[in-house]
């Protein structure tokens, strides 16, 4: 479905990501894990067409130098220097880090801004659809979305992407900073929001929480790709279990 | 005496609310600082003139008509000369000041400077409220205010364009994941920003004769009000309306017209002074500019 090939971002000298290649398939749930700063956020972000959005903004102005290198696929077609409204169009939709919400707008402006690119009838749908692997949410429709806490703030993120109505939903980091019962609720929505018909890229730092429901997992270390696999063969790699699975 | 205070001093500050609507609502929502906004409430002063004397087009029509060639006039100031220097304020700011001199000047140039140049009023004729005669084109301005304010709450709450500017305003990243266009979104609050300053100067200008420095009044009057009540807040746009309208009524009353424009750049310096970001301003969060 996406096709990423030798990837590389630099900001000025630094580089962020080093030639990095991979594939997701239709219907998977695919990991990203990394510690801080492994590159995570950039790889997502290139996909969804921020990065270079940051570069051309960056150019204009003449501040940070960004360069990316390499080329993207998704179902077939280039979508390397395609804006960001493009590829929501083709429906790659990212779920930003740290749980980003519009917080002077209630929790039903936010998601019908999900729906931004859609029709009134598919906007309806997704709302309902969200509701219902969101329940919490349908109390919280009135409420400027700015005084959520954090898992409620994260459920509006991902119900915003959904409303987007996404074939490829990339998370960054959607477990950051929840407590172990909503970082359930959210995996458990991840398989419901799989089994719609939606692929998943997300991103951890700790891979513990998810691993039962990722198809194959890639972990990264300063920009690049130190291995691919199963959740069973990263279990089985000692160096990688203490990293990302805690003792 | 004290009615005549209370009823000039709200009109003067739904004037002033009304001048400064437009560069507030650009600034608010997109962060460009347009200083090129008096020039554009002279130039659509003379639009609407040249409409209804040049081809003779009804007031009322030519007045329509000046608001939506304002606003695409704003439209391409931010597609042609803001956009290649978006991001960095002191470009902005100067290019769009180097903009309005030049269109005020223009219109100095080509001697648009007789007192031929008026607009009519929408009402003519003057009505008594409490025993004070105020002139109906007084009340159309106040109506407009309250107009536009019921409109544009409407807009930037219940319209998909409007909910989108206002999520660009409050997060770019976001707003772009989810297929919202920056410059789309920078360009349509620039074209409402011109149009509004339009919909001012064709509410305000027939109240006198439209006179060239009234330009750069406006602007100064724009700057006064929105850093009074602090560059992005609605209710500061308010507030600093009515201390600036009634100061300025004040002072002219009661200590000598002269004195009634010194009020209001006197306010810029003391509130730059006292609390830069304005009485309403939300200074924000460091975390939150990251
Ligand atoms: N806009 C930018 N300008 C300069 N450097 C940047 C920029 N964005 C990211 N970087 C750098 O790129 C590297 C990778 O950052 P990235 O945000 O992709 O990491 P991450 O894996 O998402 O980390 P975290 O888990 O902390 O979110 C870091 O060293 C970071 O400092
Ligand atoms: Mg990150």
């Amino acid at each position: 479905m996406l096709e990423v090939n030798n990837l590389m971002v630099f900001y000025e000298n630094a580089l962020a990501v080093n030639d990095i290649s991979l594939e997701i398939k239709q219907g998977e749930i695919v990991g990203i894990f990394g510690s801080n700063s492994a590159g995570k956020t950039t790889i997502l972000n290139t996909m969804a067409g921020l990065t270079h959005h940051l570069k051309t903004r960056e150019q204009r102005r003449g501040g940070t130098r960004i360069t990316i290198t390499g080329d993207m696929l998704f179902q077939g077609e280039n979508i390397t220097t395609m804006k960001p409204r493009q590829r929501v169009e083709r429906g790659i939709i990212l779920c930003r880090e740290r749980h980003p919400v519009f917080r002077d707008n209630t929790v039903e402006e936010n998601l019908k801004l999900g729906g931004y690119l859609r029709k009134e009838r598919e906007v309806e749908e997704g709302m309902r659809f969200v509701f219902d692997i969101f329940p919490p949410l349908t109390r919280l429709k009135k409420r400027k979305a700015g005084m959520l806490s954090g898992g409620e703030k994260e459920m509006v993120a991902i119900g915003m992407a959904l409303i987007a109505k996404p074939k490829l939903l990339l998370l960054d980091e959607p477990l950051l900073g929840l407590s172990p019962h909503m970082q359930q609720e959210v995996v458990r929505a991840a398989v419901r929001i799989r089994e719609h018909g939606v692929t998943i890229l997300m991103s951890e730092q700790y891979a513990r929480p998810i691993m039962p429901v990722v198809d194959r997992a890639y972990i990264i270390e300063n920009g690049t790709l130190v291995m691919i696999g199963t959740s069973l063969e990263m279990m089985e790699n000692p160096e990688v279990k203490s990293a990302y699975f805690g003792t | 005496m004290a009615a005549n205070f209370l009823i000039y001093g709200l009109v003067n500050s739904v004037v002033l609310m009304l001048s400064a609507l437009g560069f507030s609502l650009t600034f608010g929502l997109s962060g460009v600082a347009n200083f090129a906004h008096g020039g554009l409430y002279l130039t659509s002063g003379f639009i609407a003139w040249m409409l209804i004397h040049y081809l003779g087009l009804p007031a009322f029509v030519s007045m329509l008509l000046t608001i939506v060639i304002t606003g695409i006039i704003g439209a391409l100031i931010y597609r042609i000369i803001i956009m290649p220097v978006r991001g960095i304020a002191l470009s902005e700011v100067i290019s769009t000041m180097a903009l309005g001199v030049a269109m005020i000047e223009f219109f100095r140039y080509i001697g648009f400077v007789t007192y031929d140049f008026t607009l009519p009023p929408l009402v003519a004729g003057s009505v008594d409220i409490v025993g004070v005669s105020i002139d109906y084109q007084r009340l159309v301005i106040v109506g407009v205010g309250v107009l536009l304010a019921i409109i544009l709450w409407f807009f930037t709450h219940h319209t998909k364009a409007g909910l989108a500017l206002r999520g660009m305003s409050q997060d770019e990243y976001t707003a772009l994941s989810l297929g919202i266009e920056s410059d789309w979104a920078a360009m349509l609050s620039m074209g409402m920003g011109a149009a509004l300053a339009a919909v001012a100067a064709m509410a305000i200008l027939p109240l006198g004769i439209i006179s060239i420095n009234m330009g750069y009044d406006v602007l100064l009057l724009a700057l006064s009000v929105t850093v009074l009540g602090g560059l992005e807040s609605t209710a500061g746009l308010i507030v600093g309306s009515l201390l600036v309208g009634y100061a300025m009524v004040f002072t002219s009353t009661y200590i000598g017209p002269q004195w009634g424009t010194v009020v209001y750049l006197a306010a810029i310096v003391l509130v730059l002074a006292i609390k830069p970001s304005g009485l309403f301003g939300k200074s924000k969060e460091l975390e939150e500019r990251v």
